[in-house]
């Protein structure tokens, strides 16, 4: 007789919101090294975008937490085979890294652009930890379904890589930047990762096999097929391959965010 | 590290007196609980933040039909390979110098990854402290010469407490006696240090095989995963990332380039 963990809604929103925050990361820190000035409002938004959701993550998981005020006990331990604890640091060095970007995008300064350039390089590796750990986290247990699943890690930051990108397309044309460059190379960089994401939810269903009921069928099966899979993929990959120019481009943004937090939900509320 | 202390668990020798049961409560000062309806003499159906010993009623007809009552006291199995401190990111859950695992209520912050780590469902969230409870195996009493009050209290001897090297021949020679009885099923869950878990230090001798029980065949270390996992994550994120340069490069001499 197994025990869930009791992890609910403030966890299924850090596990959205944390991948958003990686995903904007290194798609901005790509951004800041392998493009240019037009996409200098992409750089700034995922820096930024970044930085904030890290901040109201650490809040969720201290909120989530038995005693709050014991947060910092987290710290007091390093366990390199332990997703949670490695979590834990990395929350902090993300945040780090994430904030300055910021400030160096922010502060202007021209000549600090080589610098902000390696270090947001560098910090793409712990925007692509906190894309996936949470999935290595859940699988990692004693759960059924959770530990059956070898791909978790893979497809939180896939979904992560999609959510972020959409994110980032979302407030550039929120912004007014939506006819610029940018704009166009964060969409084709979505369209890349919903492709992606596509293809690991295959893989990771094929793999599961029987093991993947809680979600494919049952109560939840509605919002798994109709929510993530259709509204949340496949409609806005049409919408951005074919529908262009007739779609408003927020409308597939917004799908994308929405199939997102519904594959989190979806995932944890399974064992709940 | 003293010498390994363990519990031997002897169902065939259970009568569900639950002594132990309510042993263990007072002892370790466990506050009353709402009984819920089981369907069976059990209470409660499973461990929880107020119940660290749990004898579980069992009923399975014999071939000519005849009703039989499995009976078997549960524990926290204190494992030599344990899911729940692996799992903990803070510290709170060690192993004593006697090889039991133990949650420090000090420290414990109630992240519950322990909870869903345990093979067993043993470690359970206790929403009154926000922190995670299990069975101590009355670590204060081990420490002052004294045995697990569940063991001290039981009435048959089916709960023994003592060196685990001297423990587990004991146990193998209970079942070279029972099967000489005519107990075909009888056999040790938890005692041979080199099977799952690196052995659990809260052993069993099961009359059934372990799924009648609740148990697990071949319980696994949760953590077992980590590494394959962390490799797919990291071929997903190269992916991702050329695509996402491929996505972001600037072409050719078209661009504008750094500025």
């Amino acid at each position: 007789m197994l025990k869930p963990p009791d992890w609910h809604m403030l966890i299924v929103w850090y596990f959205f919101l944390g991948g958003i925050a990686g995903g904007a990361y290194f798609t901005a820190a790509i951004a800041d090294n392998f493009g240019g000035q037009r996409d200098r409002e992409v750089v700034r938004i995922g820096y930024i975008l970044s930085t904030l959701l890290i901040g109201l993550c650490g809040i969720l998981l201290i909120l989530d937490l038995g005693v709050p005020t014991r947060f910092l006990n987290m710290l007091g331990v390093f366990k390199f085979w332990d997703p949670m604890s490695i979590g834990a640091w990395m929350l902090g060095i993300f945040g780090l890294f994430a904030f300055v970007s910021s400030a160096l995008s922010l502060a202007g300064r021209e000549s600090m652009a080589g610098f902000r350039r390696v270090w947001s390089l560098i910090g793409t590796i712990t925007g692509f930890f906190l894309a996936s750990y949470t999935g290595v986290l859940l699988s990692n247990s004693a759960q059924p379904f959770w530990s059956d699943a070898r791909l978790m890690g893979a497809l939180f930051l896939a979904s992560g890589a999609s959510t972020g990108m959409a994110a980032i397309s979302l407030l550039l044309n929120l912004s007014g930047e939506s006819a610029g460059e940018g704009f166009k190379k964060v969409k084709r960089a979505d369209r890349f990762a919903m492709i992606f994401e596509l293809l690991v939810l295959a893989l990771f269903l094929a793999f599961l096999g029987s093991a993947a009921a809680p979600i494919t069928t049952g109560h939840m099966a509605p919002l798994f097929w109709v929510g993530l899979v259709i509204a949340g993929l496949i409609v806005p990959l049409v919408m951005d391959v074919a529908g262009a120019g007739m779609v408003p481009a927020v409308v597939p943004a917004l799908l994308v965010l929405v199939g997102g937090f519904i594959m989190r939900y979806v995932i944890v509320m399974a064992n709940a | 590290m003293a010498r390994t202390l363990a519990m031997f668990t002897d169902t065939s020798l259970c009568i569900g007196c639950r002594a132990c049961q309510v042993a263990c409560k007072q002892w370790n000062e466990l506050p009353v609980e709402q009984p819920e309806w089981t369907g069976s003499y059990q209470n409660h159906a499973h461990f929880t933040d107020k119940t660290y010993r749990l004898v579980r009623f069992i009923e399975k007809p014999k071939e000519n039909g005849e009703l039989q009552w499995l009976l078997m006291s549960d524990v926290c199995k204190h494992c030599a390979q344990a899911g729940c401190l692996d799992a903990c990111p803070t510290g709170a859950i060690y192993r004593t110098e006697y090889g039991t695992v133990n949650i420090n209520q000090d420290v414990c912050n109630g992240c519950r990854y322990c909870v869903s780590s345990c093979p067993f469902g043993v470690v359970s969230f206790n929403h009154d402290t926000g922190r995670a409870n299990k069975c101590t195996f009355c670590n204060d009493r081990i420490h002052n010469g004294l045995g697990p009050a569940c063991a001290k209290t039981c009435p048959t001897d089916s709960i023994q407490f003592g060196f685990r090297d001297e423990l587990v021949p004991k146990a193998e020679k209970r079942v070279a006696k029972l099967k000489e009885q005519g107990f075909a099923g009888a056999h040790l869950y938890g005692a041979d240090s080199k099977g799952p878990l690196g052995g659990l230090n809260a052993f069993f001798l099961l009359l059934d095989k372990p799924a009648t029980y609740n148990l697990p065949e071949k319980p696994e270390l949760p953590q077992r995963n980590v590494l394959a996992d962390s490799v797919f994550s990291v071929g997903s994120a190269l992916l991702v990332g050329v695509t996402a340069i491929v996505a972001f490069r600037e072409r050719g001499g078209k661009g504008d380039g750094h500025a």
